[in-house]
């Protein structure tokens, strides 16, 4: 049985066991019917970390109103579309050191995974994220948080480059022992640019478009400053929905030959670091929606574990802690993290190898494998796949992580090969 | 240079910190002191990390010569001041305040002095000389790196900074409000040097920055905090310099920054200078009254609780004495009244069945024959009821003893001395003299037995007569001989008899001797030891008595003395106070002496 099956039962049973305790019964058929839920993915941050833009980037709509914050969490359903699978989005209060717990707690109960947004990656605030991870269950695995440094224009100045600096300083910030350890990645993302970028209209494209055509002698004054930019009453609307970083991107972008709204819309989502953003919800959140399902059910059976013991659930107790040693995504998850921020550090061709079996192209056993074959090709794919890296990891030279990185792939390979 | 009032005030609170044993505040003031009477200006430029404090510095200097990042950048402050020509000098030592002395001066370029200090984890400062107007009015700039994590060593380094500045600039950018933690920092700043003013970067970023500041504003005034808020752009100051554009820089807001450099705060030192003192003598004058205050209100509410608890427990201990005397005196009488009570039993009971022994023994044994024998065992049985009786009496006054040892002095188990009774048992048997007995000798027998042969020989010679035989016959002389025979028997019985009651009659007489001189001999020995036993047990009590008096005397003396010297002590602990609150209000009469115009927003 996999995790999520496994959970299932353990569900099932804990229902049978508190059969004559409403609340725990309560508490347990709110986590069963959650399972058939998209993921819910919280979006959280201090004051002013631009939680409703990334909302509005991630939705591609705009779902929230700006500069308004409402003291309970609201939630946003955003539907299946093509680029992006069905999600749960979760605004929530700011979260800062005077916050109050039960807040954190709440958040901690109903998000499946964790946007947590940082305007600079040395903040010291840091609570929160400890918070999240805060419980037995969620220390065993946690798979279920990213970071993101979601004003990181402003990091470099709202230059044209700001994004290129941002990504350097990221990839400083994302190997800290500090950080590695409470969530899986730390990305950069111009959060303003990324919203507009995802609801582009026409009517914008082509104000850009005017601004671009003006000779950079009359251009480059206008970019100097916010003020001067909004000095004429129809460009402050503009100014408002980019940024002056927005702006001069999109400027630059249509002088180089981003012609047309789409592509300009999606350059701009490139250059914003949506796109990294979105690709690592899908590897991480999306594609893993079991598996993170699994992992807030396992919470939430703790939680009636712990609160109300009695003999009938001493098994579950045991079973729980046998299913979180055993649960292998989880680690998966954390060994995806691990190569992609290089935490762990495989050789270029092994690393990319482990990082599909592993399950970061997909969870199938095709994506996985890497190859379209019927079933019994793709078992003797997976048999001689195992070999090579049991044998890999018997290289001496291996270093601590890098054995237990092979150990995983290994563990995977092997449920491919007797799936 | 005119003898400044601030002067006056700074070498008094050093006195006073001298004064009240606080070495290193006085120490600290010295410096500061040093420091204050040169006539240069220090501001330093603080803030938390990406505010753009090396961008602000660059931007008054119009010249890069703070390195600038988009990451953490700077980790070692840089002091920029005037000079003649461009000079830069790398400051290196250990961590920590004394390495100043003896640090590493090592000259560098000036482009990258401050990129080497920032990598130099034994970086001091970094030290600039520049040729500029803005610093040539004594005016030095202190870049620092950001204060955040307080563990961190570039926060220490920046606080490090703090004490010698004499105005501040808090460096806040304006994509957002300030935050509670500057604004716990911008309090922690207003202490030791009250001169602030936040500057709020990064203008050419956001639209919204008019609100901010004035928000900021609204914030520094319910903080109740004096500190002006000035909008700056560095970007743009940095493009007015390219381009020579004078309403540009205008729009920079670092016009009016420098402004605001040159007037209010390089214009008046002075001012600056008595503001510094009035918040350094008040912060000082705070740190000494505490302890202080804390003392006073210790010798006021006086420690002597312990003392008075046991002066009160030994008055108490007193009267329990006075009770507990008058307890053992009944307790003993009535001990020793029983004890006589049964000593009497006991010696008459042991004497009554000696005698009752004794008439047993007699109504057999002849005294005439077996007195010396019997006198031995009367003597024995009767040293034997003396020695038990008096043994017993010996225990039972031991046993006494303690229970009244118990009683007068329960906390000092050997104040009446065990085995203190001298066992002295007296020889009170006497001599048993043997009773007057008459011998029944040989001549005797002869004569009682003639006497009574005589008329067995008459009366059968008298019968024998008549049968024709002569008075003296065969017969009648074998009558006689029985006859005579009969009556020496019953006299012999006759004369034991006699012997035997005189034996008894002696025995007796002898035995009420002795109970009569015994009993006498031991009722003295207990009045005796009575009387002994009441003497050691009063002289007990009353030296515990007199030890308890004399205790609670010394606590009443102790406690007199330590009220007296709390006294004095309260009253130089409140004369120090108040010396210290005129100095504190001579502190506040500085700063409020001609506040000057935008210092205080």
């Amino acid at each position: 049985m996999n995790l999520p099956e496994l959970t299932w039962s353990l569900l099932g049973r804990a229902l049978e066991a508190y059969a004559d305790s409403p609340q725990a019964t309560a508490w347990l058929r709110r986590h069963l019917a959650r399972f058939h839920d998209p993921v819910r993915l919280a979006v959280v941050g201090p004051r002013r970390s631009g939680k409703s833009t990334m909302i509005d980037a991630i939705a591609g709509e705009r779902l929230t109103t700006p500069g308004t914050s409402s003291p309970e969490m609201t939630w946003y359903h955003v539907p299946q579309s093509r680029s992006q699978p069905e999600l749960m989005l979760i605004d929530t209060p700011a979260v800062d050191g005077e916050t109050e717990p039960r807040v954190v707690e709440g958040i901690c109960m109903e998000a499946d995974a964790v946007l947590y947004l940082m305007r600079q990656p040395h903040d010291d605030d840091l609570a929160f994220l400890r918070a999240v991870q805060d419980h037995p269950v969620a220390r065993a695995a946690p798979v279920n948080s990213l970071a993101v440094l979601s004003r990181a224009d402003e990091l470099g100045g709202g230059r044209v480059d700001a994004l290129i600096s941002a990504r350097q300083i990221a990839r400083r910030h994302r190997r800290d022992a500090g950080l590695s350890g409470l969530c899986q990645d730390l990305l950069p993302v111009a959060g303003l640019v990324a919203s507009a970028a995802r609801t582009l209209r026409e009517e914008e494209f082509a104000a850009l478009g005017a601004l671009a055509a003006q000779p950079k002698r009359e251009l480059e004054p206008l970019l100097l400053s916010a003020d001067r930019f909004a000095a004429a009453g129809e460009r402050a609307e503009l100014l408002s929905r980019f940024g002056l970083f927005g702006i001069r991107l999109a400027t630059t972008l249509i002088r180089q030959g981003a012609s047309g709204q789409p592509a300009l819309a999606a350059q701009l989502l490139q250059r914003s670091g949506m796109a990294e953003l979105r690709d690592a919800i899908a590897q991480y959140f999306t594609d893993r929606r079991d598996v993170l399902k699994a992992r807030s059910a396992l919470i939430g059976l703790e939680v009636v574990l712990r609160m109300e013991p009695r003999p009938a659930a001493a098994g579950l107790v045991a079973e729980l802690e046998r299913t979180l040693a055993g649960a292998h995504d989880f680690r998966e998850l954390r060994l995806l993290a691990a190569l992609r921020t290089g935490r762990a550090r495989l050789p270029e061709e092994l690393s990319e190898e482990a990082f599909r079996l592993v399950g970061g192209h997909g969870t199938g056993a095709t994506e996985r494998l890497g190859m379209q074959a019927p079933e019994p090709h793709l078992r003797q794919e997976a048999i001689s796949v195992l070999r090579r890296w049991q044998e890999y990891a018997e290289n001496p030279l291996l270093g601590a992580a890098e054995r237990r990185a092979a150990a995983v792939v290994i563990r995977s390979c092997e449920a491919l090969a007797t799936s | 240079m005119m003898a400044s009032p601030w002067l006056d005030v700074l070498d008094d609170t050093i006195r006073a910190c001298a004064a009240h044993e606080r070495e290193d505040l006085a120490e600290r003031l010295r410096i500061r002191r040093t420091q204050l009477v040169e006539p240069k200006v220090r501001v330093v430029v603080l803030g938390e990390s990406s505010q753009g404090k090396s961008q602000l510095v660059n931007g008054l200097l119009n010249a890069p010569v703070c390195a600038v990042g988009d990451d953490l950048t700077t980790t070692a402050p840089a002091v920029i001041e005037h000079a003649e020509a461009p000079v830069a000098t790398l400051v290196t030592g250990d961590d920590g305040v004394r390495a100043i002395e003896s640090a590493d001066r090592t000259p560098a370029p000036i482009e990258s002095v401050t990129a080497k200090a920032n990598a130099d984890a034994n970086a001091v400062r970094a030290e600039i000389g520049l040729p500029r107007e803005l610093l040539a009015t004594g005016l030095a700039l202190i870049d620092t790196p950001p204060i955040g994590a307080p563990a961190a060593r570039h926060t220490r380094n920046a606080l490090s900074v703090l004490p010698q500045a004499d105005a501040a600039l808090l460096v806040s950018d304006a994509t957002r409000e300030l935050s509670p933690t500057e604004l716990d920092l911008l309090t922690r700043v207003t202490q030791l040097c009250p001169t602030v003013v936040v500057v709020l970067t990064k203008i050419d970023l956001v639209p919204g920055w008019r609100q901010v500041a004035e928000r900021n504003r609204a914030h520094l005034a319910r903080g109740g905090l004096p500190a002006t808020v000035l909008p700056v752009s560095a970007s743009l100051r940095l493009a007015a310099a390219r381009t020579k554009d004078s309403s540009l820089n205008e729009e920079s807001g670092f016009g009016a920054l420098v402004r605001h450099l040159h007037r209010d705060i390089a214009g008046h030192a002075d001012q600056l200078r008595r503001r510094s003192v009035a918040a350094l003598t008040q912060m000082t004058v705070d740190q000494l009254l505490g302890p202080l205050r804390e003392r006073l209100a210790e010798a006021r509410a006086g420690d002597t609780d312990e003392l008075t608890a046991r002066y009160q427990a030994a008055g108490r201990r007193l009267e329990e004495l006075q009770r507990e005397s008058a307890r053992w005196q009944t307790l003993l009488s009535d001990e020793v009244a029983d004890l006589m009570a049964d000593l009497d039993f006991d010696l008459r009971d042991r004497t009554r069945r000696i005698l009752r022994e004794v008439d047993e023994y007699f109504e057999v044994a002849d005294p005439a024959k077996d007195w010396e024998v019997f006198g031995e065992w009367l003597r024995a049985n009767l040293t034997t009821v003396a020695e038990t009786n008096s043994n017993w009496l010996l225990d039972r006054f031991e046993w006494i003893a303690r229970k009244i040892a118990r009683q007068v002095a329960p906390r000092r188990p050997g104040a009446l001395p065990e085995g203190w009774l001298g066992s002295t048992p007296l020889d009170h048997v006497g001599d048993l003299r043997m009773p007057n007995v008459e011998r029944f000798g040989v001549g005797q027998k002869l004569f009682v037995g003639m006497r009574g042969s005589y008329s067995g020989l008459l009366m059968f010679g008298l019968a024998t007569t008549l049968a024709g035989m002569p008075l003296i016959n065969p017969i009648s002389i074998g009558a006689g001989a029985a006859f005579g025979a009969k009556s020496v028997f019953e006299e012999r019985g006759n004369r034991l008899k006699r012997r035997q009651s005189a034996g008894r009659t002696a025995a007796h007489r002898y035995v009420d001797d002795f109970f009569l001189t015994y009993g006498k001999e031991s009722k003295d020995t207990v009045r005796m030891i009575h009387r002994e036993l009441r003497d050691r047990c009063t002289a007990v009590a009353h030296e515990l008595r007199s030890e308890i008096t004399e205790s609670a005397k010394h606590i009443k003396q102790v406690i007199d003395a330590d009220t007296a010297e709390r006294t004095t002590r309260a009253r130089e602990l409140s004369r120090g106070i108040d010396e210290l609150a005129h100095l504190r209000k001579r502190g506040q009469a500085l700063a409020a002496s001609g506040a000057v115009r935008g210092l205080t927003a």
